[in-house]
C-alpha cells in the first residue's frame, strides 16, 4: 500500500515537473509569472481528448502525446507572436508580461467555456484500467507511462540545456541578457525556444493531467498554481530546485489526501508555499531572481 | 580609410543627448585609444558602436555600413569586452568562452579556438570547469578578454579593461592588449589609465562631455603639457616604461 502511494505520488510529482518547469524555464528568460501557461495546459487537455476519443481509428495513446504537444507549441508560439512580442517591440515594463499573461489565461478559459461549458469530461479509458505486477505490488500502467515519459522528457530537456549550443545561449540569456547580446546571441531565438519548450511541457502535461483527473475548463489553472507553488518553494528561475519541489509535491498531495482528505490537502500546499515564502524567500536552491513579478 | 569610419554620432540617454556628434576613424591592424574623465561618454561610444544603445549618425565598418542590432554586428567581427567584465557567474569558464563563439556556425574550429585562449592564458585553462563567479577580478579580466577573442574578432573594442586591478595585473592586461594588437587585430581601447594607453596606441581621442576636444597620436599627447596636467595626474613629461 505505502509503495503504491509513493509510486503514485511521484508519478503526479512529475507531472507537476513538467509544468513546474514550463513554467519557470519562461521565468528564468523573460522574468515574469507566465499564467497563460495554465490556460495552455487546459487547452491541451481538451486537445487531447477530442483526438484521442473522436478520431477514428482510435490513435494510439503516444501519437495523441505527440499531437498535443505539437498543438501545445504552436499554441505558446502564438500566444508570444500575438500577445507578448510586442510588449518586448515596446520595451514596456515587465509588469505588461504579467497583466497580459494573466489576461490570455482568462481568455482561454473563457472560449473553452463558451464551447464545452463547465462541464467535466473523462479521458477514455487508455490504461485505467490495466495494472502492473512488480514483485508483490500492483501498480497501474497509467502512473508508469507518465512517469517514466515525464522523467524522459525532464533527461532531454536537460540535455538540450546543458550540452548544446542553444541550451548554452538560454542559459546566459537566463544569467545576463545584455552581455549575451555581446555574444552575438540574438534573443528572438533564445525566447521563441524557450516558448517552444513551455507549448511542448504544457502539450504533454495536459494529457496527463486530463487523464489523472478529468477535462474542465479551469484544469489548467488550478494545475498550474501547483507548478507555480513547486516554482516558488524551489526557488524562482531555478529548474533544479523546481523539479525537486514538484517530485515532493506531488508526494505529499497523494499521501496527505489518502490519510487527510482532499479539501485539508489543498490547505496544506498552500502551507508550504506560503511557509517557504516566509523561511527562506530565495527556495530551495538558494538562487534569488530579482524582479519578481 | 579606416577599418572603421564614424561620422556625426549622437546618441541619447532618455531624451538627453550624451554624445553629441563626434567623427571617429579607426586605423586597420592598430590600436587606437580613447581618453576622458569619468561620465564623458567613453562607455557610450563602444556601446554606441555595439548596437547596445540607439544611436544616429554613419558607421562604415570595412566600406560597408555596421548593421544596428547587436548580434549582427558581432557577426561582422566588432566585438566588445565591457566595462565591469561581466563574466557569465553561474557557468564555467568554459562554457564562457564557448559563448564567445556563439556566432561561430563551424563547431569543428572550438577546440582550436579555445586551446589558442588556454595558451595565451594559462590561468584559465588551470579554471576551465570553474565556476566563473568564483574567479579573481584579474582572472576575470583575462576571461572576457578570452571570450571576446573566441569571436576572431577584426575590431576588438576594450572597456577600462584595467579597472580595479592590481598594478602587477594591469601591466599583464596591458601586455595582452599588445599582443592582440601585434596579431592584426584592430584595438579600440577606452581606459582610465590614460598613460599606458596613451603609450601602446598609435591614435588616441581625448573625449569631454560627449565631444572630442583633441585628436593625436599616443606619443604627441603623453607629450601635451594640457593633457598631463588633466589626464595623467602630474605635469612632468612620463615615460612608457
Ligand atoms: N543607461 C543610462 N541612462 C541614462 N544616462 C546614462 C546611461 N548610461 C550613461 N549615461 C550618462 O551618459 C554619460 C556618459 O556615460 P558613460 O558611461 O559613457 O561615461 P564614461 O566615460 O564611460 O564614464 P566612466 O569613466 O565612469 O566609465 C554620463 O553623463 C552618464 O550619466
Ligand atoms: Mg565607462
Amino acid at each position: 500500500m505505502v509503495l503504491q502511494l509513493i509510486i503514485n505520488g511521484i508519478s503526479l510529482g512529475a507531472v507537476y515537473t513538467l509544468i513546474a518547469v514550463g513554467f519557470a524555464i519562461v521565468f528564468t528568460i523573460l522574468r515574469f509569472s507566465n499564467f497563460a501557461h495554465g490556460g495552455m495546459i487546459s487547452a491541451c487537455a481538451f486537445i487531447g481528448y477530442f483526438f484521442q476519443r473522436y478520431v477514428k481509428p482510435t490513435p494510439p495513446f503516444a501519437l495523441t502525446v505527440i499531437f498535443t504537444a505539437v498543438c501545445g507549441i504552436i499554441l505558446a508560439l502564438a500566444i508570444d507572436f500575438f500577445a507578448y512580442q510586442r510588449i518586448r517591440i515596446n520595451k514596456s515594463p515587465s509588469i505588461y508580461y504579467f497583466l497580459v499573461s494573466l489576461t490570455v489565461a482568462i481568455l482561454i478559459e473563457q472560449i473553452l467555456i463558451v464551447f464545452f461549458g463547465t462541464n467535466m469530461y473523462g479521458y477514455p479509458a487508455v490504461f485505467e484500467t490495466q495494472t502492473m505486477q512488480i514483485g508483490s505490488f500492483r501498480i497501474k500502467t497509467m502512473n508508469l507511462v507518465i512517469l517514466a515519459v515525464s522523467l524522459s522528457l525532464l533527461f532531454a530537456l536537460m540535455i538540450l540545456l546543458n550540452k548544446t549550443k542553444i541550451g548554452l545561449a538560454i542559459r546566459a540569456v537566463a544569467i545576463d541578457p545584455n552581455t549575451s547580446r555581446l555574444m552575438g546571441i540574438n534573443s528572438n531565438v533564445v525566447i521563441t525556444t524557450v516558448f517552444a519548450i513551455a507549448g511542448l511541457l504544457a502539450g504533454v502535461s495536459g494529457v496527463f493531467i486530463g487523464m489523472q483527473y478529468s477535462v474542465y475548463p479551469s484544469l489548467g489553472p488550478t494545475m498550474m498554481l501547483k507548478g507555480f507553488i513547486a516554482s516558488v518553494v524551489g526557488g524562482m528561475g531555478s529548474l533544479g530546485g523546481a523539479i525537486i519541489a514538484a517530485l515532493f509535491l506531488g508526494l505529499i498531495e497523494i499521501i496527505s489526501t489518502y490519510f487527510l482528505g482532499a479539501t485539508t490537502t489543498t490547505i496544506i500546499m498552500f502551507a508550504i508555499m506560503l511557509g517557504f515564502l516566509f523561511i527562506r524567500p530565495q527556495g530551495i536552491s538558494g538562487k534569488f531572481a530579482e524582479d519578481k513579478v | 580609410m579606416g577599418i572603421l569610419e564614424v561620422t556625426d554620432l549622437r546618441v541619447w540617454y532618455d531624451g538627453l543627448e550624451a554624445i553629441h556628434g563626434i567623427d571617429l576613424s579607426l586605423p586597420e591592424g592598430e590600436i587606437t585609444a580613447v581618453i576622458g574623465s569619468n561620465g564623458a561618454g567613453k562607455s557610450t561610444i563602444i556601446k554606441a558602436i555595439s548596437g547596445m544603445v540607439k544611436r544616429s549618425g554613419k558607421l562604415i565598418f570595412q566600406n560597408r555600413d555596421l548593421p544596428e542590432k547587436s548580434n549582427e554586428i558581432v557577426r561582422r567581427g566588432v566585438v566588445q569586452v565591457p566595462e565591469g567584465r561581466k563574466v557569465f557567474a553561474g557557468l564555467t569558464v568554459e562554457e564562457n568562452l564557448r559563448l564567445g563563439a556563439y556566432t561561430n556556425s563551424h563547431p569543428k574550429e572550438i577546440p582550436e579556438l579555445l586551446e589558442k585562449q588556454y595558451e595565451t592564458f594559462p590561468r584559465l585553462k588551470e579554471r576551465r570547469n570553474q565556476d566563473s563567479g568564483t574567479l579573481s577580478g584579474g582572472e576575470q579580466q583575462m576571461l572576457a578578454i578570452a571570450r571576446a577573442l573566441m569571436a576572431k574578432p577584426l575590431l576588438l573594442m576594450l572597456d577600462e579593461p584595467s579597472l580595479g586591478l592590481a598594478p602587477i595585473l594591469v601591466s599583464e592586461v596591458f601586455n595582452n592588449i599588445v599582443q592582440i594588437g601585434q596579431s592584426g587585430t584592430t584595438i579600440l581601447l577606452v581606459e582610465q589609465n590614460a598613460r599606458k594607453s596613451l603609450c601602446i596606441c598609435s591614435k588616441a581621442y581625448v573625449i569631454e562631455n560627449g565631444r572630442i576636444v583633441i585628436e593625436d597620436t599616443g606619443e604627441n599627447l603623453l607629450n601635451n603639457k594640457e593633457i598631463a596636467n588633466a589626464y595623467l595626474g602630474s605635469s612632468k613629461r612620463l615615460s612608457c616604461n
